[in-house]
């Protein structure tokens, strides 16, 4: 299987091409853009109904996830994400972890790679909306995305805190807590509400833009409901 | 104090590094990450808004007509050096202008970003109200020396004039002092000004440098918010 990023940063796209039969993609489901007539694509819920389903609620991730499999060498395949911006790949060795938000997920190469929607637990979800994380455990290949552009920071001695809503992913060997963030900030629609305190050594991913922001944006421009 | 802007034009981020006990103020809502030494105080005194419930009245006078909050935090690097991170709501560039002394920059409300303590942002409110699309208009203006931040739905466009142009309100960033401004109908009739699309304008006329974006939040808000369903208030 042979794998290509293209269109990135503003609008990246994951393109596939297939070299065996029988070869295998994961992706969540929505994704898929443009594929060979022949290629097998199944939808299932990933971990059953229960862990799907609480990965929609919690994490706002969708219910279903479909497996592309190779019918014949040479097909093709192009998934996207849902935001405009970049789309990355992350390679792990066998036992390697990648925490990632779970909207941030798009798709995954591996039989053995292991997504624990468990993860972030009770921690998560007082994290608000957008700080499920997914804990992605190697062997395999994960693609993520970002609303914009995807901004890595190798965390300082000092620690680093990143807004809740701009964090994608980060790498094993941090710790991280998050807090409310600015004064006024409770008061109002848009803003910074939480962010995350990171400390330890590794890697934070983060995205420049965030979907609150533009939601928070466009709020005024609905009409208004007619009373009575 | 130093801005760089990074992934320009569409999905630009400012990182702005502080040397030991430098401070920056920001716009509310534009931090996206920062080193831990960074003490942040939130809805920060600004030396031109005055003593603690008259910055809050005034913030809040800045949201009912600008639409928008604007409330600034100020971010101060503890005893070393560290950096604050800023973007936009919107997808769309960044931009740095250095003010020189003795000059003033006037900053349309919603793109004015951050800027150092060595920079006076005065907050007094100086718009209009849009007669026809209900649109607000404010400027802020910058004093001082230093550079100031400011972000733009889309690209950004530098223009030197010398003489006249007009502007669509939606589209102006900022401008220098050495430009006056009048707002006035895009054509001869009012009708005629509102079928065109583009409402009001600015007139600006004298010597200077212009910034103007290359598309309108507003119309982009229109847009989408009329395929939103309604809101209860």
């Amino acid at each position: 299987m042979q794998h290509q990023l293209i269109d990135t940063p503003d609008f990246g796209m994951l393109q596939i091409t297939f070299d065996q039969t029988g070869e295998k993609i994961v992706s969540e489901s929505g994704a898929m853009v443009a594929m060979d007539t022949a290629i097998n694509m199944q939808t299932s819920m990933r971990g059953g109904l229960l862990a799907a389903a609480k990965r929609k609620l919690l994490g706002g991730e969708s219910l279903f996830q479909n497996t592309f499999t190779a019918t014949s060498p040479g097909q093709r395949l192009f998934l996207s994400p849902g935001p405009e911006g970049d789309l990355r790949a992350m390679n792990l060795e066998a036992g390697q972890n990648f925490f990632l938000q779970s909207g941030a997920y798009v798709a995954h190469v591996g039989e053995q790679l292991v997504l624990d929607t468990k993860f972030g637990g009770v921690k998560g979800f007082f994290g608000g909306v957008g700080l499920f994380m997914i804990k992605v455990t190697g062997p395999g290949t994960v693609y993520y995305s970002a609303y914009g552009a995807l901004h890595e920071i190798d965390v300082p001695p000092e620690g680093y805190t990143v807004d809740n809503a701009h964090l994608v992913g980060f790498t094993e060997g941090l710790t991280y807590n998050v807090r409310k963030f600015g004064g006024f900030k409770g008061l109002f629609f848009s803003g910074e509400g939480l962010v995350c305190d990171f400390q330890g050594q590794g890697r934070v991913f983060l995205q420049t833009r965030n979907a609150g922001s533009l939601a928070a944006f466009l709020q005024p421009y609905r009409t208004v409901k007619a009373k009575g | 104090m130093e801005f760089h802007v990074l992934y320009r034009p569409s999905h630009s981020l400012a990182v702005c590094n502080l040397n030991p006990n430098e401070t920056v103020r920001a716009e509310a809502g534009a931090m996206v990450s920062m080193t831990r030494n960074i003490n942040v105080v939130a809805a920060a005194k600004n030396p031109a808004d005055g003593g603690g419930l008259k910055r809050l009245f005034k913030g809040l006078k800045r949201m009912a007509l600008g639409g928008e909050s604007f409330f600034t935090n100020t971010y101060t690097a503890m005893n070393q050096p560290g950096h604050v991170s800023f973007a936009p709501s919107l997808t769309g560039d960044m931009i740095v202008h250095q003010v020189q002394p003795g000059e003033q920059l006037l900053i349309q409300g919603s793109s004015y970003v951050a800027a150092p303590d060595s920079v006076t942002i005065d907050t007094k409110f100086q718009g209009f109200k849009g007669l026809f699309s209900g649109e607000t208009l404010f400027f802020l203006s910058a004093t001082g020396q230093g550079p100031v931040l400011m972000n733009a739905f889309g690209a950004i466009e530098t223009i030197d004039l010398d003489g006249e142009m007009v502007v669509d309100t939606g589209h102006i960033v900022a401008f220098t002092a050495g430009i006056k401004y009048s707002v006035v109908k895009a054509s001869k009739g009012w009708i005629s000004s509102y079928l065109s699309g583009e409402g009001l304008v600015l007139r600006l006329q004298g010597r200077g440098r212009m910034y103007v974006q290359s598309r309108n939040p507003s119309e982009f808000g229109a847009t989408v918010g009329r395929m939103l369903p309604p809101r209860e208030n």
